[in-house]
């Protein structure tokens, strides 16, 4: 397989943004194109979960290229529910492995916040079983079956799941990119309104507006794709075997450290999909970053924290960055980048190797992505 | 009374799953018609307060593991006393499924049932019992 990679990357402010979509992934494209210094790229991939249902637009990689002055460039979009940036990053290193194009600019946003929440919801429910839907499952009811089934388990506590948002708040602190950028402690956390016992509104992630594009090479650049891995599971929670663990997450890290040729123990920032507080517990484990039941552990003693031995999620992750759905894989990504090559101004950890997990749906379609300083 | 839920089974993996699907979600085979009891343990329970439309707020939903392995998502009017692993019936109301902590009858019923048809003939003698205490106490009070 073809060497591929990054040479430039590029991403939005992530929050309440007035701009339609189409101009904050523009933003976002332009400012990756400029950083790989390409005035064109081969191709676009573009990200977008449901911008039928968000604008009322469709034809969206069309719509996309031609709103950013690409129109005459081959345009494809990919969908894999809330990975769907990650998807896209997928499709655009197959276009240069595979030897059809050697420059791919990869773009990813979502425009949400001018819809009213339960409408969010509904939108964000599509991607759900049709018949735990029709049982009222929202994707935070689906999170609370899981955080409860955890919880029964052992080995992650609540306290432990408030930490990681306290975590990711101090972190998103310092990204001027981040959608939140004030600190809030264990108590806000554990006293904030309940969504889905025991999912509480601190767990949560918020609705966010944003786009964030990369710019995909076989001309060699400064950082590499070591690997990159994708794994799947059935659409209905109640088909799994296991809910504490998300098998999607687990083959999608197999396949990718498989492709790079080490183990996790490479790794040294990660940027991990935490949606809701426990996932990112539970992404640890399954990404086999820390061993089995280890996760609650390493997080109260601070050893993801920014000035831990495994940063994890120092953008601030979903919670404090912001989860535009379809810009998140790639938001991940162009942290990822930066903190490879030394521009995470004010949030900077010394990695050589980054690890991007992004999970689709109820972790029904994961991807595990590696990232080398070249 | 224990109710029967429609499923559908793998003829590879012998997977069972509920309500009853086209295609098992593993293999692509087509699924076999199949029952189970609607009786089980709870594998997960929450309670939603941000609900869907058309959907009143607190809403308790459970995952409840049935005969087979098959798991069922049902609503419930409470989760007070409900615990990953408690033991309760589902019953289906206007076509929606709803968990129950299982009352005492049903519980004797069901562990005389799995004692052999013994229970059957205890089951009568303990309901017949039940009628003369019921009997006696409304006599007491007029």
């Amino acid at each position: 397989m073809v060497n591929v990679f990054v040479a430039g990357v590029g991403m939005t402010r992530i929050g309440r943004r007035a701009e339609p979509l189409s101009d904050l992934m523009a933003e976002a494209a332009h400012a990756a194109l400029a950083d790989a210094r390409c005035e064109r790229p081969d191709s676009v991939v573009v990200a977008a979960m449901n911008p039928e249902e968000f604008l009322g637009d469709g034809n969206f990689a069309s719509h996309v290229a031609t709103a950013m002055g690409l129109s005459d460039v081959p345009a494809l979009r990919v969908e894999t529910a809330t990975s769907s940036g990650a998807a896209a990053f997928y499709a655009g290193f197959l276009e240069i492995a595979a030897g059809v194009h050697d420059t791919v600019l990869v773009v990813g946003g979502e425009k949400m916040t001018h819809l009213a929440t339960p409408k969010v919801s509904e939108l964000i429910g599509r991607s759900i079983d049709p018949y735990e839907r029709a049982y009222g499952a929202t994707m935070p009811a689906l999170a609370g079956l899981v955080t409860r089934a955890v919880l029964a388990r052992g080995g992650m506590g609540i306290r432990e799941m408030a930490q990681v948002a306290v975590k990711n708040h101090a972190n998103g602190a310092r990204n001027p990119y981040a959608h939140f950028r004030a600190p809030v402690t264990l108590e806000d956390v554990l006293e904030s309104r309940m969504v889905a016992d025991p999912l509480r509104l601190l767990h949560c992630c918020p609705i966010s507006d944003g786009a964030a594009a990369l710019v995909l090479t076989r001309a060699r650049a400064a950082v590499r794709v070591a690997g990159l891995g994708q794994g799947t599971d059935t659409l209905a929670l109640r088909h799994r075997r296991d809910l504490t663990s998300f098998v999607a997450t687990r083959a999608a890290a197999r396949a990718a450290f498989a492709m790079a040729g080490f183990g996790p123990e490479r790794v040294g920032v990660a940027e991990l999909h935490d949606a809701f507080a426990p996932f990112e517990l539970i992404s640890l484990e399954d990404a086999g970053l820390v061993e089995p039941g280890k996760a609650g552990r390493v997080t109260l003693d601070g050893d993801t924290a920014l000035d831990g031995r495994l940063p994890v999620n120092p953008s601030g992750g979903l919670k404090a960055r912001g989860h535009p759905l379809a810009a998140t894989g790639l938001a991940q990504l162009v942290e990822c980048a930066w903190q490879l090559t030394g521009r995470a101004t004010g949030r900077q950890v010394d990695a050589r190797v980054a690890l991007a997990q992004s999970i689709g749906g109820l972790a029904t379609n994961n991807w595990v992505i590696l990232l080398e300083a070249a | 009374m224990i109710e029967t839920i429609a499923a559908s089974r793998c003829p590879v993996c012998m997977a069972t799953v509920a309500p009853p699907a086209r295609f098992c979600p593993w293999h692509p085979v087509a699924m076999e018609p199949a029952t189970v009891e609607g009786i089980g343990e709870v594998v997960s329970f929450t309670t939603l307060y941000a609900t869907p439309e058309g959907f009143r707020s607190p809403l308790h939903i459970a995952i409840v593991e049935l005969g087979g392995g098959a798991r069922f998502v049902c609503h419930g009017a409470a989760t007070r006393g409900i615990r990953v692993g408690s033991t309760v019936a589902i019953e289906a109301v206007d076509d929606i499924y709803y968990f129950a902590h299982l009352g005492a009858l049903d519980r004797a019923r069901l562990f005389w049932r799995r004692a052999g048809y013994a229970g059957d003939r205890v089951n009568a003698i303990a309901r017949s019992l039940a009628k003369r205490v019921m009997k006696g106490r409304g006599r007491a009070a007029s």
